[in-house]
């Protein structure tokens, strides 16, 4: 849906983003994590269009630009406005034509429960009604790609399964979005695909699924150091590796545990310890960011 | 494009109107309207009539366009400009609004000042259309290029150093005492050349000292008149009481300046970076 290529953002002196390029496929659900600072906004502002690149290209994968339904992190809004009334002027927007403008509103209210704030000033609204706005105006017009910076910022833990039930929701109707988060547990949740931004690089990107799998490994400890044994086992595949009594088994390595351990019993090892050590995120996360 | 446009121009309406700025207008309005055009006496004079309408809208496009800008530049409206398939779009609106907003202002200000104003014939009527709208158009875009909203880098500093420049430039004539300025400052220069010991270059400017001392002042003066011609061929129009053909002209070149700015400002809007306050 969205190509980014060799994207670099300077703002004065300032690099906010260094030659990144990504590429969104339509139906994804990307999360962007990041430290403070790293560069998510800035991406989000880029795709959105409301700053341009310093260089490099972002373009849409298909001939046109795809509509676009934007959800900064800052809860901004028109505070004179009711809520329905704010609804109103993006249907319009949206060109919704008149006729259904009250549908759409009514359906985005629903959609992230907000009925019943619908003729409520917004500056009369607490922050998780501020944020359940927020998505609403992204609902929309139906736009194919959606923005979403920190959705579930300032929610309760109620508001942040409803969030993730919303993004779910408009995951399984075929919507892309990119979404950017603290809440790691909100990416295991939500997300088809990890990157992970930090000074304006780029330093994880993979599928939600590969990035779990990928750094799990098994661990096998024996009683005693393997030495030359250990040549042998490594030379079975290149993620095998050994470190004085300890085999780890990685990536596709790990479906030979068994003729592994065929291999050390019958070279009379005693096998003390099998573990299947499994990364978490945060684990992930850490290892990008350092 | 159309439901978006006036949707917009709509929802900036309604701020500014709802708003305290927008009754502080309404009464500017009103304190104008007692101060120039008092209840208690007559206003024969349809040229002054004119005039000083004109120049309460001009004043009210500006100021309505300030405070529209401020409020289109406003953080809370980022989700709709990513909306528009344009970003001109946004800004058409708000010079609408602001156009708008000040136009009616005005023109309840001229239905006031018809009550013991001057009885103006149809022709009179007729040619004020042309120059309150054209004044108003440009002074909004003028006013649009000195906001944030529009401005990028430098340039409004470019452009009402441009203007700033023309409007010097025109008071270069042997009455203002400008040329004389000039031309001591080019003597000065002239005497820093020849200590400094760049000879060469003294000639030149010893030659421009003499053409401006000649007629150069005047030619000068004339050319950086030229683009004020409208403001003064509108007014002596209006003085007079009608329009000859070339005066007819000045409403049409107003609204031609007022479309090559709205197209540098829609191509500097459309190319910047968004710098929305929060």
């Amino acid at each position: 849906m969205i190509e980014i290529n060799n994207v670099t953002k300077r703002y004065y002196t300032l690099t906010a983003l260094n030659d990144i390029s990504l590429q969104v496929p339509p139906g994804e659900v990307l999360g962007l994590l990041g430290p403070n600072g790293a560069g998510k906004t800035t991406l989000f502002k880029l795709i959105a269009g409301v700053i341009s690149p310093t260089a490099g290209k972002i373009r849409p994968s298909g001939e046109v630009w795809p509509k676009i339904g934007y959800k900064p992190e800052r809860l901004l809004f028109p505070n004179h406005l009711r809520v329905s009334e704010y609804l109103h002027h993006v249907a319009r927007l949206s060109n919704t034509p008149g006729p259904q403008i009250n549908r759409a509103v009514q359906e985005s209210l629903e959609r992230v429960n907000l009925q019943s704030a619908a003729h409520k000033k917004i500056k009369e609204c607490s922050k998780g009604m501020r944020q359940r706005l927020a998505l609403a105006q992204i609902l929309i017009g139906d736009p194919p790609l959606l923005l979403l910076d920190e959705p579930s910022n300032g929610l309760d833990p109620t508001g942040q399964a409803e969030v993730h039930e919303c993004i779910e929701a408009l995951h399984q109707s075929g919507k892309t979005i990119i979404m950017s988060t603290h809440h790691l547990q909100e990416v295991t949740q939500v997300c088809t695909h990890l990157v992970i931004l930090n000074h304006g690089q780029i330093h994880y990107n993979n599928n939600m699924a590969q990035a779990m799998a990928a750094q799990s490994h098994i661990r096998i400890r024996v009683n005693k150091p393997l030495e030359e044994f250990g040549q042998s086992l490594m030379a079975l595949h290149d993620e095998v590796e050994v470190t004085g009594d300890v085999i780890y088994l990685k990536g596709e390595a790990m479906n030979m545990r068994r003729q592994v351990l065929v291999m050390l019993l019958e070279a009379e090892f005693d096998v003390l310890r099998v573990e299947h050590k499994r990364i978490s995120l945060s684990e992930i996360y850490a290892e990008a960011v350092q | 494009m159309t439901q978006r446009i006036s949707a917009l121009s709509n929802y900036f309406l309604r701020s500014l109107l709802l708003s305290l700025t927008g009754v502080i207008y309404v009464l500017l309005g009103f304190a104008y309207w007692l101060v120039m055009f008092p209840p208690s006496q007559r206003t024969p004079d349809a040229s002054y009539y004119i005039l000083v309408l004109a120049a309460f809208g001009v004043g009210m496009t500006f100021l309505c366009t300030l405070s529209i800008a401020s409020r289109a530049n406003q953080g809370s409206h980022a989700p709709w400009i990513v909306r528009l398939p344009s970003r001109v779009e946004y800004l058409t609106a708000v010079l609408v609004s602001a156009i708008l907003m000040a136009t009616v202002l005005q023109l309840l200000l001229a239905l006031l000042a018809l009550f013991h104003g001057p009885d103006l014939t149809l022709n009179q009527i007729l040619f004020i259309p042309p120059i309150w709208l054209a004044l108003n158009t440009l002074t909004a875009v003028l006013a649009l290029h000195a906001t944030d909203f529009i401005a990028a880098g430098w340039s409004r500093v470019y452009l009402f150093g441009i203007i700033a420049v023309f409007l010097f430039g025109q008071s270069l004539n042997d009455k203002s005492g400008l040329n004389t300025w000039l031309i001591l400052r080019i003597n000065d220069m002239s005497r820093s050349l020849v200590s400094a010991g760049w000879v060469t270059l003294v000639t030149p400017l010893n030659s421009l000292v003499g053409w401006l001392q000649q007629d150069g002042t005047s030619t000068l003066s004339r050319f950086f008149s030229l683009p004020f011609w409208p403001f003064h061929a509108i007014a002596d129009a209006v003085v007079m009481g009608s329009f000859d053909t070339s005066q007819a002209l000045a409403p049409a070149v107003l609204l031609l300046y007022a479309t090559l700015l709205i197209m540098l400002a829609a191509d500097i809007f459309a190319n910047k970076d968004l710098d929305l306050t929060e």
